[in-house]
């Protein structure tokens, strides 16, 4: 029993360490890449920009209209109580931007598109493809883990405004034609109380999230073992661990955030 | 065991070579001497070891004991940028071509070009043109790897293994999976190349109209070691059991189908 617990202890820690250094090597070929002339492929990062941001707009933009409507159900009947209905527009559009349109957008990106990172670098692997470009001397993890990382690194920030749009609309909607508030009063009351430090902390949280769903999506593919199971495996497992992941490093930032008062 | 008779150096060296997975010894001391401009085909049952050998030769791999040279490099010992240098000078067909599913098969066979070379895109071009007209692939450019057959796939990875212009193939299982006339179209392929452009073949098979139909040498591999090692007259007319049982595909022999299962299941722990 102990022993167990001991051998996946240690299993997690031996992943844990091999996630960093696959983390580390990304770093390398972006930083020292381009001093050597190998660059990663322009047309490679702008494809994956729009897999996995572009694709994802939809579900993004219905994902976060929908939260900012519950979240004004929800806030409205709390706030009733205290007569203070007209602070539902600043209390969602702050909740939406610190947290919840960051951690939300994370998780479907993760669904989404960190799955399918694993699962077709995963089908690479087992059928020789990654093998292949090693053969040509072509570092798999410049050629296919950095084009995937920079795009999300870019396009998750923007599909985390996107969310913050949208949510904010659900709310307006909510707020103006369910609780009858004025749509300017609405508006005015919404970005009185959002400061842009209130944005930015819920870029820099995309920004992190973004790190964590690119790195386990390209390791779990680039590690897949066996055939079409070991492809299932490597796509859940992503997923699995990006979620986990994500919730982890929101309490850890959001922790920094607030102690320092940012 | 090495019975070659070249006076030049070799241009892949193995020396004493082993390698186990699992506690399961899959290639065991194994020596051998490949020479510049050959053909040579390894040979052997499913699960001999002949593939394994070949990803030791392309570095795929670290043997556990032993050294890999080609052109007088140890594989072995270099260094990933080392091991780059020397891997630019081979190419490589993998038994179920490897091309990569989201690039055309241009993209495929530029990609080595691209990687690895300064050229101006309209040479890349002109280059890539005349690769897949040499392997009778021209007009399938834009088509990718899922639109394309068996044998086309292959001819298309071979296209990208020479994209280099190599001094050394490597080729698994190059003719496996395909109908008699599309391997014997391979067969004639590998041939020709190594006539027309004098590459040194590797080639690991089990199919045995195209081991004498296109080996100079051929090394007949069983269990992980070599058996025997000669020109393909020498092995086509040797009195060893083992390949005179593996030659003409007789179930009864030294090669004992089912105790070499009984080992593999002892191997698993089962």
């Amino acid at each position: 029993m102990i022993s167990g617990i001991g051998s996946i202890f240690i299993g997690y820690l031996k992943w844990t360490k091999d996630v960093c250094a696959f983390f580390f090597d990304i770093l390398y070929w972006i930083v020292v890449g381009p001093f050597k002339g190998k660059l990663s492929r322009r047309q490679s990062i702008f494809q994956q920009m729009v897999f996995v941001g572009i694709s994802s707009i939809v579900i993004v933009f219905f994902v976060d209209i929908f939260t900012g409507i519950v979240l004004t159900m929800q806030t409205a009947y709390q706030l009733e109580k205290m007569g203070a209905v007209l602070y539902v527009a600043s209390l969602v559009a702050v909740a939406l931007c610190r947290e919840l349109s960051p951690v939300l957008t994370a998780l479907v990106v993760a669904g989404r598109s960190g799955s399918a990172i694993a699962a077709e670098l995963g089908t690479m692997k087992v059928t020789e493809q990654i093998e292949a470009l090693e053969t040509m001397a072509i570092n798999p993890t410049r050629f296919l883990a950095v084009p995937r990382f920079l795009a999300l690194l870019v396009m998750l920030p923007a599909l985390t405004i996107l969310g913050n749009l949208s949510g904010m609309l659900g709310g307006f909607l909510m707020g103006t034609k369910s609780l009858n508030i004025n749509p300017d009063l609405y508006m005015q009351t919404a970005f009185k109380y959002l400061e842009l430090g209130d944005i930015y902390t819920g870029l820099v949280k995309s920004v992190v999230f973004a790190v964590i769903i690119a790195t386990i999506g390209c390791f779990e593919g680039l590690n897949t073992k066996g055939g079409a199971e070991g492809v299932g495996k490597a796509a859940t497992r992503s997923v699995v661990m990006s979620f986990i992941l994500i919730i982890l490093a929101d309490c850890i930032v959001t922790g920094i955030f607030y102690f320092s008062k940012i | 065991m090495n019975t070659n008779n070249h006076k030049t150096k070799p241009i892949i060296s193995l020396k004493n070579v082993s390698k186990s997975f699992q506690g399961r010894k899959t290639i065991d001391n194994v020596s051998l001497d490949i020479f510049p401009g050959e053909t040579f085909v390894i040979m052997g049952c499913s699960g001999s070891g002949k593939s394994t050998l070949l990803r030791l030769m392309t570095g795929a791999i670290k043997p556990d004991k032993g050294s890999v040279t080609i052109k007088d490099k140890d594989i072995t010992k270099a260094s990933p940028q080392e091991l780059d240098e020397v891997r630019k000078g081979f190419g490589m067909l993998f038994q179920y071509s490897a091309l990569l599913d989201s690039l055309s098969v241009e993209e495929n066979v530029a990609l080595p070009l691209r990687e690895h070379t300064k050229l101006a895109d309209e040479i890349i071009k002109i280059i890539i043109k005349m690769k897949l007209s040499l392997l009778g692939l021209k007009g399938f450019e834009q088509y990718y790897p899922s639109q394309i057959s068996g044998g086309m796939r292959k001819r298309v990875g071979l296209a990208r293994a020479i994209a280099l212009d190599p001094d050394i193939v490597f080729y698994d299982e190059p003719t496996s999976g395909l109908d008699p006339v599309v391997g014997g179209v391979i067969d004639k392929l590998i041939k020709d190349l190594s006539v027309k452009l004098m590459i040194t073949s590797v080639v690991v098979t089990h199919d045995m109209q195209s081991v004498f139909e296109i080996a100079d040498r051929v090394a007949m591999i069983h269990k992980g070691s070599i058996v025997e090692v000669g020109a393909s007259k020498d092995i086509k007319n040797s009195k060893n059991d083992y390949i005179q049982q593996f030659i003409n595909a007789k179930p009864e022999g030294p090669i004992d189908f089912f105790k070499e299962d009984i080992g593999i299941i002892e191997a698993l722990g089962l």
